[in-house]
């Protein structure tokens, strides 16, 4: 009988430590919180245009394409980072992106756009960081996927790197 | 007899800091002039969790988005809204983790329960215990 006791807690226990150990070794980072608005539709919003100074409303940008939007800024080194794989995904054809300059200095963001290039169809103003809350955005640069019946099907926090790069360009193809 | 005295001192002034934890973050220019809408921001603000730092409330942080989301919490009210649509307006973007108090939900049920029911594990040992140990 005691030895049964003892055992349960062991089993107990060896289940606790192998859950850890596969926490562990699964591809995953804590501190990174799922997007709340992947497969819904995306957020209706107006912002002015740094391009053409001219209002755009949200609903006017999705015309059954696939859409990337980047939420970036001059001040963030990891968006600078990112800049070069954003410039290759603008080669691709059936995409458009689009990017949201979030609490910017718009002649700064020309200037840098000039220097670096511009892969962006438009770029929105996000002055206040309101645009950025629509979309449940913590931290920049962020990156979502917008399938062409505007639902968003994929949302990156951090700066695209090589293997991000690989998995949302698979994630267009397979969207097309 | 000195050293003892002054240790009593540092002791309770730790143990008055580490309770009095009055901070908040809300800027002078952040607040509203109806003082009743003003209370409620705060106390939406309260329950908000910080997105940037995470362990903290909205209330509480200094980070830029927290200040973002006071602001906002305050156009809602102004605007008309109830806490329950401010609250919807957030989680709807941010999910259920934006909520310092998780609502109980299917996904978040063994969250709430689990406390209880290792309560009653506990008592269940303390009495079986309890009665062995008389029997001896």
């Amino acid at each position: 009988m005691k030895k049964k006791i003892l055992l349960f807690p062991f089993l107990v226990f060896v289940l606790v430590l192998s859950i850890f150990f596969y926490l562990l070794l699964i591809e995953r980072n804590p501190s990174k919180i799922p997007s709340n608005l992947i497969n819904k539709s995306f957020p209706v919003f107006e912002a002015e245009s740094l391009i053409t100074n001219k209002k755009v409303v949200s609903s006017d940008i999705f015309e059954n394409k696939i859409i990337l939007i980047n939420f970036f800024a001059t001040w963030c080194k990891p968006c600078r980072d990112e800049h070069d794989f954003i410039m290759q995904l603008s080669n691709k054809k059936n995409l458009k992106i689009f990017g949201i300059n979030y609490k910017d200095n718009s002649k700064k963001t020309q200037v840098w756009l000039e220097d670096l290039g511009n892969p962006y169809s438009d770029v929105l103003i996000d002055k206040n960081g309101k645009i950025a809350i629509d979309w449940g955005v913590y931290g920049i640069p962020e990156t979502f996927i917008v399938n062409s019946k505007g639902i968003i099907k994929y949302r990156h926090t951090g700066p695209i790197t090589k293997k991000i790069y690989k998995k949302i360009y698979a994630l267009i193809e397979e969207a097309n | 007899m000195k050293n003892k005295k002054k240790l009593l001192v540092i002791i309770s002034f730790f143990f008055v800091v580490f309770f009095l934890n009055f901070s908040f973050a809300v800027e002078p220019d952040e607040i509203l002039e109806n003082k009743k809408q003003e209370l409620r921001a705060r106390n939406i603000s309260k329950n908000i969790r910080c997105m940037v730092c995470q362990n903290q409330s909205i209330d509480e942080s200094n980070a830029p988005l927290a200040k973002d989301m006071r602001i906002l919490i305050r156009e809602k009210i102004q605007d008309g809204k109830s806490d329950k649509e401010i609250y919807k307006f957030l989680s709807d973007r941010y999910g259920d983790f934006i909520l310092l108090n998780p609502p109980i939900k299917l996904k978040t049920l063994a969250l709430w329960l689990l406390p209880f029911v290792f309560f009653l594990i506990g008592i269940y040992i303390i009495f079986n215990q309890n009665k062995k140990f008389k029997k001896s």
